[in-house]
């Protein structure tokens, strides 16, 4: 009985090895070349978000440009704000071929506790894109500015109702405590944000709530048409063109903070050093394309691009800022 | 008047060949995919939307309209052949369509629906066209308090819905309550009754307990049956039409149920389950023989089919007018019209008027391609009733598998497939309705969030829930809801007793 159990045991021990050895067999063969065979591009949400658009777009990108020239088909992996797709990569350790998109709620779930993971637990490759978050009102409200808004909370903090889509903890409430924090708000806690599903622009116009939270490309239409005006953007610059341009930053508002609502393509964890470099190279090269300049601007993206170490830095500095506001408004838990 | 100028160039781009091919490729597909259980219009349109990079905006949207609707054609399908409904909207159509086809009238059942989906489609079209823009902007209206309100309203269609024992439809709306209550809450981000499974953080999607309940129970109820000798094959098939007296049945209820799915599809929000399941409460409360429906009413197919068809036309006006997605479709047909480098919004209409009236042109032509490709259809499809049932259910459990992982691609709602089919079998074991929890999933949460946010916007006033004419309304007609099959049962037992004493 013992015996078998040493032979178990050592066989537990040594399988890891022969499996690495076998890898690193199999890595020597493509470091020539790679990619070979399908990729795999995965939205870690339903078909139609933001993440399966800019997985789907950098996909064609790639392709028209010849960038790269094997398939790269899409699938999509939903569930738990891309937490389900998270732990599902923590079984593809050391893989080269599994490219996912992520954006700020790769840092928020685990902040949220939904899950143990973050950006700690695969490989960043590069920040692409950006959108900013807007704050928008009915086209009568009686607010005008950013400012009137921060005013009334300062003076009655139950005075302006606050909408966004995402749940109480996440994206579009963050966005706009950042701002009202920066602004100098005080008890950030008592602010109401009330949490809608796809309809929060209907909500806003429709004058129940006072103030939508939200990612400028998704009011776009609704705020070229003037049925909605914008209060301010948070992009450190002024974005877009037309209607667009016109909105003005928090900082000429004289808040002076931002909120960049990014994405970036992550590998596995652990995902070899060839993989990395070639995704680093190729991504940057395809920002300079015109193919991908014609799809941000289709998209109303602005360009974000950092390289793979910047951007890990850019995580850390990110997760310290949420973990600030979270903390503030009693909501931390991991 | 100008609508009609920009129907007719809508007309010009719909008619074009290739336009006319897409729409019948789309409608088809649709068809299909709505019959397979657990793939639904938002799958087939998400499957389209790789191809529709290669397609012009036209052509993608006309054929992702056609997906949409074609799954409301489809979705009934198996919903009257073998009680399994293909996704939420067609459950209404298992109330009385798998009755009649064990009456044997599985034919005039499927000819119903189509013909009901036909005019349901035709109808909600030619109203989009007159009034898109007033119909999404009185849409607005609609605010937490008076979501909340309708959703209630629609919950109380239990009432009507639990044939007999009112407290057993009572029971089972509780434990579908219970199980909408799974997963982050919105409003505070607290995890409940997650017990730290990450798939059921985002809730049981209620598809899986649709297969579950009525896949996998019909399943087991026939297998039982198998044992017992007792399950019959139908043999000989007749023509897929209708009745004179059956149409004049039906027509009353396809001409109220269309206006109606049509406004409830038009509310970001509700979707084409609702508006089914509403109409058909809707129906049977205003019958004059309400004790048919559940037994095999043909206008209890006629109803729902008419409004689910006019819902999914409904949808597509807060995505169009408003780029605002109303529905899980509408959201995917949304990134695709953006991916397509359209931006939805009220300015489309004006900016892309011949893609959007070419889409709303070719819904005529797609309902009626529709119509007549599913009536043929359907008499290939009934002969699903003569194959054997050693065969027929194995199949039907597969199908069920691989609908269910198509949902979200999880293994996870295997484990959840099982559990809710063996809780459906001895939930008609001991003869309680499923159908109240059906319900009660499917608009539960949208329920209690409505409330919570109304709440919330209210600084905790109730008040909020009668502050409006549109509120106050809603609660009247929820009211009468409850009370008239109440009134009606009360009048018929006394009736009945007068009777015994005379």
């Amino acid at each position: 009985m013992k015996k078998t159990l040493l032979l178990f045991t050592a066989l537990l021990i040594l399988s890891p090895l022969a499996l690495t050895a076998m890898g690193q067999q199999g890595d020597s063969d493509q470091n020539v070349q790679y990619p070979k065979g399908n990729l795999d591009f995965v939205a870690p949400s339903g078909a139609g978000g933001g993440w399966d658009l800019t997985i789907r777009t950098t996909a064609k990108a790639l392709k028209d440009t010849g960038l790269v020239k094997v398939p790269m088909p899409v699938r999509n992996n939903p569930g738990a704000g891309g937490s389900v797709h998270l732990a599902s990569l923590q079984e593809k350790k050391g893989d080269d071929k599994t490219i996912t998109v992520y954006s700020p709620p790769l840092i928020l779930t685990k902040l949220a506790g939904t899950t143990d993971l973050d950006y700690n637990n695969v490989t960043p490759l590069a920040r692409l894109i950006a959108d900013y978050a807007v704050f928008v009102v009915k086209a009568d409200s009686p607010y005008k500015s950013i400012n009137d808004v921060m005013n009334s909370l300062k003076n009655d903090v139950k005075s302006v109702k606050i909408g966004g889509t995402s749940s109480a903890g996440s994206m579009d409430h963050l966005q706009f405590l950042i701002m009202a924090k920066a602004a100098g708000v005080k008890n950030l806690r008592d602010i109401d944000y009330v949490s809608f599903d796809d309809s929060g622009a209907a909500q806003v116009m429709g004058g129940h709530i006072d103030l939508f939270s939200t990612g400028l490309s998704e009011v776009l239409g609704l705020i070229q048409s003037g049925d909605l005006r914008a209060l301010a953007q948070t992009a450190p610059h002024r974005v877009g063109e037309g209607v667009v341009a016109d909105i003005p930053t928090c900082m000429e508002a004289g808040i002076s903070a931002t909120f960049v609502n990014w994405r970036g393509l992550f590998g596995p964890p652990e995902m070899p050093e060839y993989a990395v470099n070639y995704w680093r190279e190729t991504l940057g090269k395809l920002r300079l394309t015109p193919e991908w300049e014609a799809a941000r601007k289709t998209n109303g993206w602005d360009d974000a691009y950092l390289d793979a170490p910047d951007f890990k830095e850019f995580l850390v500095q990110a997760d310290n800022e949420f973990r600030d506001i979270l903390n503030e408004i009693g909501m931390l838990q991991n | 008047m100008d609508s009609l100028m920009y129907l007719l160039n809508g007309f010009t781009v719909a008619f074009a060949p290739m336009n006319i091919m897409w729409v019948t490729i789309g409608g088809v597909l649709g068809t299909i995919i709505g019959m397979l259980p657990g793939l639904g219009p938002a799958t087939g349109v998400a499957v389209l939307l790789p191809l529709t990079f290669t397609m012009g905006p036209e052509a993608a949207l006309i054929t992702m309209g056609g997906v949409y609707y074609g799954a409301m054609y489809g979705g009934s399908r198996a919903s009257i052949l073998i009680n399994t409904p293909g996704d939420g909207a067609a459950v209404a159509a298992t109330f009385d369509g798998y009755p009649m086809t064990l009456k044997g009238k599985a034919e005039a059942a499927l000819a119903i629906s189509a013909i009901a989906s036909f005019i349901g489609g035709i109808f909600a079209t030619l109203v989009m066209v007159a009034v898109a823009m007033p119909v999404a902007r009185f849409a607005l209206k609609f605010g937490p308090a008076e979501y909340f309100l309708l959703f209630l309203f629609a919950l109380s269609a239990t009432a009507s819905m639990s044939k007999g024992d009112r407290i057993k439809g009572f029971i089972s709306m509780v434990l579908g309550l219970m199980v909408a209550t799974i997963g982050i809450d919105a409003q505070s981000g607290v995890k409940r009754f997650t017990f730290g499974i990450l798939e059921l953080q985002s809730g049981i999607d209620f598809l899986v307990i649709i297969i579950a309940i009525y896949a996998l129970g019909e399943v087991f109820k026939s297998f039982q049956n198998i044992a017992e000798g007792k399950k019959k094959v139908q043999k000989e098939f007749g023509r897929i039409w209708i009745s004179k007296e059956e149409w004049k049945r039906c027509v009353w209820p396809i001409l109220r149920s269309s206006p109606l799915g049509f406004f409830i599809g038009a509310l970001p929000g509700a979707g084409g389950t609702m508006a089914a399941l509403m109409s058909y409460n809707n129906e049977k409360s205003l019958s004059r023989h309400p004790e048919e429906f559940g037994e095999g009413a043909i206008e209890g197919v006629a109803a729902p089919e008419a409004a689910n068809n006019a819902a999914s036309v409904g949808a597509m006006i807060p995505m169009l007018t408003l780029g605002i997605p109303g529905s899980g479709t509408t959201a995917v047909m949304m990134g695709a019209l953006l991916m397509l480098g359209l931006q939805p919004g009220p300015m489309l209409f004006q900016q892309q008027s011949t893609v959007i009236w070419g889409l709303i042109a070719s819904m005529f032509i797609g309902n009626i391609i529709l119509a007549f490709v599913n009536i043929p259809m359907a008499g290939l499809l009934v002969r699903v009733l003569a194959v054997p049932p050693k065969i027929l259910y194995p199949i039907v459990l597969g199908l069920a598998f691989v609908g269910t992982y198509a949902i979200s691609y999880s293994v996870m709602d295997f484990y959840l497939l099982i559990i809710f089919g063996v809780v459906g079998y001895f939930l008609s074991k001991a003869k309680i309705p499923a159908t109240p929890m059906i319900l009660a999933i499917i608009v539960g949460n949208n329920m209690e969030q409505s409330f919570r946010r109304a709440y919330k916007i209210s600084d905790g006033s109730l008040s909020i829930f009668w502050s409006s004419p549109l509120a106050i309304a809603l609660i009247i007609i929820t009211v009468l809801s409850v009370i008239l099959p109440i009134i009606g049962d009360m009048r018929k037992k006394r009736a009945a007793g007068k009777g015994q004493t005379a």
